[in-house]
């Protein structure tokens, strides 16, 4: 370390300050890295200094187009780089405490532009909701949800995994174990204990649009949310349509009617316009320990996208490979003549496991096929 | 460039590992700054090669832990040699030890059946390379455990105690990217993302990995696996499949490709029933000639 000059470790500090600042998720340790890293190769060589810092500051191949762009940038005078170094925001320095406040990554540094530029309606006040005729549900199509939800339930209830645990009555002998309860009697196997497979959970996330264009099933939708909500508890569920909210404990509710109550309280967007790409790359930022492999990721939306369908479409590639299966439900897919033709559903689709119609509780009762994992 | 970075590539290339600069400065740095290394990439580009030319070039044991889902601890780290336990017990039944005796007898080193992670801790001499393969195929508890492992290189067994590692192995791990992996473990890492090569670069590393092969087929045949790359397949052929390719090729004498020696060796580098319909209505609409000359 002695060997890298004091103004290069102050330098990399700011290269790697400004990485963050796009994006990169980057802390200390990696500064720490990139300057031992420098440290090892030839630093009259720029190729040497760009592959070294490359291998310790990049951590996904996804990230690699940036740090060439900033790297051409930041160190384009190789000169005597304490002297001149480049122009950073005062602000740079401030990383935002809360991940869910900062722009996460690059993709969706932007927005704030975008957002001027695109028509996007007004989100209406909290009275949109109370315009739905959500009060004349009937109690029967009600039931009929709840039956329905309660079979969906039935298929993401635990099954047995790979793991083992010790357990009095199981499958198998565990060896260790009982090996271990021989000693007391000189090697004579008087106790056998047994083993059995750790059960395995499978948890649902549901990402419901509740923009205006989806208001024609905003009734069945709801009920089918609440119903799920109620029926199993390993459900979360969010809704958007300008922007995310978590409704899992809304819905949590003795009744509908309550359920809706504490839902006009907290979702203000209703009714609004869509930015599906936006609300999902919400969700990746601020809930990242919510999915796994045993996650069923369910989108229930029109895939009608006033949103940058690029963001959509990296939002859901990341879905894709951290979810266990990523399952987007669509209501205009039950119409006959539709093709999913919007550039929201054409930058989807490729990331789909499973892309399904849910225009009636037919439709909808087909997704208990695609829930288990 | 820095020598040792220019060592460490004409030692790989010595060892018949046809290498770039960022590879061989990734590698210089995981052993100059004592980080594992995290190789991601296609299948078949040769990211399970490094750590073996890497054990080579350290003269140091290769350990490979390959991953799959499920896999867990007993599996991974250490397990009691159970059938040894209990024909120990049995011997020592007439002996008068007491029975914290005997627990400590068969519950000694004698006894542990070491998996790779332990047996790269434990390793004596020479730092081994330990290569943890297709860690992408792992679940996430794993992750978390390996985390643990690969941060203070040592283990505790409840019945032997702390095991620390002597002298640290290089780790190598490996992914296909079939899932995200954390930012922890990234973090904790030097990365490294392999590429399919360039037209020229496998060219050589065909040339320098099957010797006696004719130059005509050797491009023809780097330039066939390269179109093929363009096509949307299933299962894209990578290195690995280049390789295979031209070998069979060769055995079977071949100088060039022609149309009815491709179909019978289709197999050799398509894996996919689909992707062999897609490539054999190339060769029936004759497009073998375009397809085996490289394009610019």
């Amino acid at each position: 370390m002695s060997a890298v000059a004091a103004d290069l470790v102050e330098h990399t500090a700011r290269f790697c300050r400004r990485l963050r600042a796009e994006g990169l998720s980057l802390g200390p340790a990696d500064t720490l890295d990139a300057t031992r890293a420098l440290g090892s190769v030839d630093l009259m060589d720029r190729e040497d200094v760009r592959l070294g810092l490359r291998a310790a500051l990049v951590k996904r191949v996804e990230d690699v187009p940036l740090f060439e762009e900033l790297f051409d940038s930041f160190w384009a005078n190789p000169g005597p780089v304490a002297r001149n170094p480049p122009v950073i925001p005062p602000d740079a320095d401030e990383e935002p405490e809360n991940p869910a406040a900062a722009p996460s990554r690059r993709r969706t540094v932007h927005a704030p532009r975008e957002l001027e530029e695109l028509a996007v309606p007004a989100p209406s006040s909290r009275e949109a909701l109370g315009r739905q005729d959500f009060a004349s549900f009937g109690e029967d199509e009600l039931r009929a949800v709840t039956a329905l939800a309660r079979r969906i339930a039935r298929r993401l209830s635990a099954r047995p995994g790979r793991r083992w645990k010790l357990s009095r009555r199981g499958e198998q002998v565990s060896l260790r174990r009982t090996l271990r309860e021989a000693l007391k009697t000189g090697g004579e196997l008087s106790t056998l204990t047994y083993r059995r497979r750790k059960l395995r959970r499978t948890r649902l996330v549901i990402l419901a649009d509740v923009s205006g264009s989806m208001d024609l099933y905003a009734r069945l939708l709801l009920q089918f949310l609440y119903a799920l909500q109620n029926a199993f508890s390993r459900v979360e569920t969010f809704v958007f349509a300008t922007r995310l909210s978590r409704v899992t404990d809304e819905l949590r509710a003795p009744g509908y009617r309550d359920a809706l109550g504490n839902l006009s309280d907290r979702v203000q967007d209703w009714s609004g316009g869509t930015r599906i790409g936006e609300s999902l790359a919400t969700f990746v930022a601020s809930w990242p320990r919510l999915v796994d492999r045993r996650t069923v990721v369910v989108v229930l939306s029109d895939g009608w996208e006033t949103g940058d369908p690029e963001v959509l479409g990296a939002a859901l590639a990341l879905l894709h490979r951290r979810a266990g299966r990523l399952v987007w439900l669509n209501p205009l897919l039950g119409s006959p003549g539709y093709e999913p033709l919007t550039r929201g559903m054409q930058a989807a689709l490729p990331h789909l496991d499973v892309f399904a119609p849910a225009n009636d509780l037919e439709s909808l009762e087909q997704l208990a096929r695609h829930v288990s994992l | 460039m820095r020598e040792e970075i220019h060592r460490i590539q004409q030692a790989m290339e010595r060892e018949g590992y046809v290498t770039d600069r960022a590879v061989a400065t990734a590698v210089h740095l995981s052993m100059a700054l004592g980080k594992p290394l995290l190789v991601e990439g296609h299948p078949g580009v040769g990211k399970t090669e490094i750590a073996k030319v890497l054990a080579v070039m350290q003269q140091g044991d290769l350990i490979r832990l390959q991953c799959y889902e499920g896999l867990d601890a007993t599996t991974a780290l250490y397990e009691w040699n159970y059938p040894k336990q209990l024909l120990h017990i049995r011997l020592q039944q007439e002996g008068d030890a007491s029975v914290g005796a005997r627990e400590a007898d068969i519950f000694s080193e004698r006894f542990l059946l070491k998996r790779p992670l332990l047996a790269a801790i434990t390793h004596q001499g020479r730092p081994p390379v330990l290569l943890i393969d297709e860690v992408d195929r792992a679940d996430e508890e794993f992750e978390a455990f390996l985390l643990e492992v690969l941060s203070d290189f040592q283990v505790t067994i409840p019945e032997v105690g702390t095991v620390r590692a002597a002298a640290r192995p290089s780790v190598v791990l490996t992914s296909n990217r079939a899932r995200d992996l954390s930012d922890a473990l990234r973090r904790r890492c030097l990365y490294l993302w392999i590429d399919y090569p360039s037209l020229e670069k496998e060219l050589r590393i065909v040339r320098t990995r099957i010797p006696g092969i004719d130059e005509r087929l050797a491009r023809e045949v780097t330039a066939f696996v390269h179109s093929l790359r363009r096509m949307k397949l299933a299962k894209v052929p990578g290195v690995a499949e280049s390789l295979d390719w031209a070998r069979a090729l060769v055995a079977l004498h071949a100088t060039h490709l022609d149309e009815e020696l491709v179909r019978e060796t289709l197999g050799c580098f398509l894996k996919d029933e689909e992707d062999l319909r897609t490539v054999s209505a190339h060769l029936d609409a004759g497009e073998l000639a375009a397809l085996s000359s490289p394009v610019a």
